[in-house]
């Protein structure tokens, strides 16, 4: 029962924040209020049970795995919840049911990382994504409408796959309990239970968007307002990536001969091919949402490495790569202001008219391209070492590759910021109170990450010491 | 003391953006002059044993390891002194954001000219492209903006392979001794498996040789050094330059010196081809900025030679010429770049004849040529003198070439003083002003630095000798019987 509180006050107030909307018509913001502290206060309480928090025991029949894994990914969908409702601050656009779908988002991503059942895993699979069909449209915009239907239609494709690769699995085993199956005598070959994985895992590559599953997501995140962006960039990966790692560290690992060197081609793929795709592009949020694809492949890295190190550098690249992304929505959303969508022009003259705004956001790009004293450079260094002590030198220099290639994209909004000339979005910009905190507190986070991790090695340690990988 | 070396740079970077915007050259002139005097406290104290060391992420075996050797100490006064040079003639109206970057730049080439660690050395390898970058992009013309993205680009290629050297360098290391760790020191002796140590060598060689950078991989040197502000580009060829040559010494000879020996004819053979190339490229360069640039490649490619004769004398020799070049280059390009202010162009058909106009810029012009071109009497012999002593002791022919591109040297560094300050008057407007009290306040110490490391050289010498030799592996374990020669040198 305390090990269910975050969940249950998250799903509070997803509640109550609509009732808010109901009842009290003259309290604007109250559904925001609501959901915003109830958010957090879900937040605090994941940081106290990661701190309780022994070894893992199994909740509901196996249903939830109640460890240090689920509360610290509890934390970080928490934390993108949170990001993403204070960027739709004063947001009356985003209609008044906003924070509640927030909520429920964030509820579906805790449910899959801490599931131990096919079922939950599937359960939490759609609560996540429901609220985001609507998210993604709720603007009502052309572009919106286009992103949502895109997202409902392939997002019900790639669950129909999922819960295709389930029944085969359950037809094989005879069991959803996925935590189950290493205990079965399956051998480790190939077979109805390799299909059903391979489903399975294919379900889950289009929620992390990997590639070749990965084509929904620059026209989603392109349409989608910057709040719910910010979400399905930076807590519907999370999930996913948690889930994925769960499913094969937990459920699979016997097989590890033929699904690592797999998840590692595709990570490389997806590096290479995110990256490369980013290169052109001229929208600010296309291109973050190709350098998402790219970051998919980083964290693919860690989960094909498939050893302790790689485990915990997966789930300690969540962070830099969550943080970054916050920052970089953070200034989208304060460059947009009333509009919507920001071109790379639009930055122009900011480094002069907004020098505090260019300087914060400089940081948050350098750490995705992985440069030091950022946190993303500790990310990868963590990801070489692990790729490296697994002595897959391939997966090492197609690391090195993707983020070579993925270098000038990140570099070029730098640079158009330093033009002497002022883009009319620039005059306008305004600081939002909102805004302006999530873009500080990622900067600050980003720059101290990467200076002094090691206390937050101390917590991946901890959080991601999945007792056979030692 | 230490610390102080990397905070002052970098707390003044950050009380920039306190001050008033007017005030921005003066704090940053102040924070400059703050660390020479850091240094100089250094240099009085460096007998003694100098080192910091700070247990930074001990889950991976990484401490913040700094220290002064005869290796890095004169590379860290050059750095500190040519960031005062830079910060100086730099006009105010650059605005904050370019004294930042500069004050910024200091931080990194300090940090990595202390790193005894190789993770520290790395971070702050990747740390000095950004101020680069960045002063680049705010560069006036359109082209600066590619000529940023291409150094930035080439010189991450590089460094990133590295990276995974150097992960690879740890991961071996562990495997073979069992201890998980980035020390330099502690990495130096490891039987490196045979199998590895080829793409090892290969993955630090290539990205040291991008930033130096040595032929063939010089491609965003003409750009950025044409491109960029004079006092950046003093900066550029001056410090940045000497990161690779230093990334050879304090690296790879430690790391991999034994190994280095079989290979020893064929790097020989590179760092000559860059040697002759670049000053034949130089001799036919109709741009004044363009012909000191790859003059300087060319000496690039004589201190490589220095370090790759595995010879002490060549060592020494390649670490006092890193110095004196750097002084004797930046100086130069500072001195162009005021040639251009008072013209307007840097083409080489459209001047001529400005000894007339402008005496004294003449007089130190040609000071700072027949510096670089390698005059006796000043630096740059003395350190061309002790690289051609080691070529001699081992590898005679390229002794030979060497001396063949001084000739050569001579050659272009007096046309391009010929073309500009002699001969008919020139057909472009006529020239601004001549040096004021300011520049002269910049430029007389700096002639006089050289003209003191040109009469005693020893001052340099015969502090690094000692502690240069252990720091690059030729004393010690790892030299023994690896046939690394002394070339004449106690």
């Amino acid at each position: 029962m305390v090990y269910l509180l975050p969940k249950i006050l998250v799903a509070g107030g997803a509640l109550m924040s609509l009732l808010a909307t109901l009842g009290l018509p003259r309290w604007r913001n109250g559904a925001f209020w609501v959901a915003l502290v109830l958010l957090l206060a879900a937040g605090v309480d994941a940081a106290v049970l990661w701190q309780a928090e022994g070894n893992l025991s199994l909740l509901v029949a196996g249903s939830m795995i109640a460890d240090p894994f689920s509360s610290l990914v509890d934390l970080l969908v928490v934390a993108a919840g949170v990001s993403s409702l204070l960027l739709s601050w004063n947001g009356d656009r985003y209609g008044p049911e906003f924070p509640a779908l927030v909520a429920v988002a964030v509820l579906g991503m805790m449910m899959v990382a801490e599931a131990g059942n096919l079922i939950w895993l599937f359960l939490g699979v759609e609560v996540l994504s429901l609220p985001l069909y609507v998210l993604a449209a709720s603007e009502r915009t052309a572009l919106g409408g286009e992103a949502g239907l895109k997202y409902l239609l392939l997002g019900a494709f790639s669950s129909g796959i999922l819960l295709f690769g389930m029944a085969l699995l359950y037809g094989a085993t005879g069991t959803t309990l996925f935590v189950r199956y290493p205990n079965l005598p399956l051998g480790t070959g190939f077979g109805l239970y390799g299909v059903g994985f391979l489903l399975v895992l294919v379900g889950l590559g289009f929620k992390v968007a990997m590639v070749p599953f990965h084509m929904w997501v620059p026209d989603v995140y392109e349409g989608s307002p910057t709040p719910v962006t910010n979400l399905m960039a930076f807590g519907t990966k999370v999930g996913a990536a948690a889930a994925i790692l769960r499913l094969v560290a937990y459920g699979f690992y016997p097989q590890a001969q033929w699904w690592s060197p797999l998840i590692g081609y595709l990570a490389v793929l997806t590096m290479i091919v995110g990256n490369l795709l980013a290169l052109p592009q001229r929208d600010l949020k296309r291109l973050l949402a190709y350098s998402g694809i790219g970051h998919a492949g980083f964290l693919l890295v860690g989960i094909a490495a498939h050893n302790f190190l790689g485990s915990m550098a997966a789930v300690f690249y969540l962070v830099p790569y969550g943080l970054a992304a916050i920052g970089a929505f953070a200034l989208i959303r304060l460059v947009e202001g009333n509009g919507e969508g920001v071109q790379l022009d639009d930055l122009e003259g900011l480094a002069y008219a907004h020098p505090w705004a260019a300087a914060l956001f400089i940081v948050v790009m350098l750490s995705l391209a992985g440069i030091p004293l950022t946190a993303g450079f500790i990310g990868k260094f963590y990801l070489l070492q692990a790729a490296l002590v697994a002595n897959q030198t391939g997966l090492a220099v197609g690391l090195v590759v993707g983020t070579l290639v993925g270098l000038a994209a990140y570099l070029r909004p730098l640079q158009r910021m330093f033009a002497r000339s002022r883009s009319e979005r620039v005059q306008a910009f305004r600081w939002s109170w909102a805004g302006g905190a999530v873009l500080v507190v990622a900067a600050c986070g980003t720059l101290f990450l990467g200076v002094y991790p090691s206390p937050m090695m101390h917590i991946v340690d901890q959080s991601a010491n999945f007792f056979w990988l030692r | 003391m230490l610390w102080a070396l990397l905070l002052v740079p970098l707390g003044m970077s950050g009380v920039l953006w306190i001050l008033p915007k007017a005030a921005a050259k003066a704090a940053a002139t102040i924070g400059a002059l703050a660390e020479v005097a850091v240094w100089a406290a250094v240099l009085v104290r460096a007998p003694h044993r100098l080192a910091l060391v700070w247990n930074w992420i001990p889950e991976w075996g990484i401490r913040f390891h700094l220290g002064v050797d005869g290796l890095s100490l004169f590379l860290l006064g050059l750095s500190a002194v040519l960031t005062w040079a830079a910060v100086f003639v730099s006009p105010a109206e650059r605005g904050r954001t370019y004294f930042f970057w500069l004050l910024l730049l200091e931080f990194a080439t300090m940090g990595l000219f202390l790193a005894l660690n190789l993770f520290v050395f790395y971070l702050f390898w990747e740390a000095i492209l950004i101020p680069i970058f960045f002063l680049l992009s705010a560069a006036p013309r359109p082209q600066a903006r590619a000529a940023a993205l291409k150094w930035l680009i080439m010189n991450l290629v590089g460094s990133l392979f590295m990276l995974v050297g150097i992960v690879a360098v740890a991961v071996i290391h562990a495997e073979v001794t069992g201890r998980y760790t980035f020390e330099i020191a502690a990495l130096a002796g490891t039987p490196w498996p045979a199998g590895s140590v080829g793409w090892l060598l290969t993955a630090f060689l290539i990205a040291f040789a991008i930033k130096a950078p040595l032929w063939p991989l010089h491609g965003w040197m003409p750009e950025a050094y044409s491109e960029a502000p004079a006092p950046v580009t003093a900066l550029l060829a001056g410090v940045l330059s000497k990161a690779g040559i230093f990334g050879l010494l304090r690296v790879l000879l430690p790391l991999f010196g034994p190994a280095l020996v079989p290979l020893r004819m064929g790097l020989l053979v590179w760092a000559a081809v860059d040697l002759v190339y670049g000053a034949l490229v130089a001799l036919r360069q109709k741009d004044t900025k363009l012909v000191a640039a790859y003059a300087s490649m060319s000496h690039l490619g004589m201190i490589a030679l220095g370090v790759f004769s595995l010879t002490r004398a060549g060592i020494l020799g390649a670490t006092f010429q890193m110095v004196a070049h750097g002084l004797m280059v930046g100086g130069l390009f500072i001195l162009l770049g005021w040639l251009e202010e008072a013209t307007g162009t840097r083409e080489l058909g459209r001047l001529g004849g400005l000894s007339r106009h402008l005496p004294r810029l003449a007089a130190y012009f040609q000071f700072f040529a027949l510096a670089v071109l390698g005059l006796p009497g000043l630096p740059g012999f003395v350190g061309e003198y002790l690289i051609v002593q080691g070529l001699v002791a081992g590898a005679v022919g390229f002794a030979v070439v060497a001396v063949i591109v001084l000739v050569v040297a001579a050659w272009y560094m007096l046309r391009l003083f010929q073309g500009t300050m002699q001969g008919p008057p020139p057909t472009a407007p006529a020239p601004g002003r001549d040096l004021g009290p300011r520049q002269l306040a910049f430029v007389l110490p700096m002639a006089g630095l050289i003209l003191l490391l040109g009469v005693w050289p020893a001052s340099i010498t015969s502090r690094a000798a000692p502690t240069l030799y252990r720091a690059v592996g030729l004393v010690g374990h790892a030299a023994v019987g690896t046939g690394i020669g002394k070339g004449g040198m106690r």
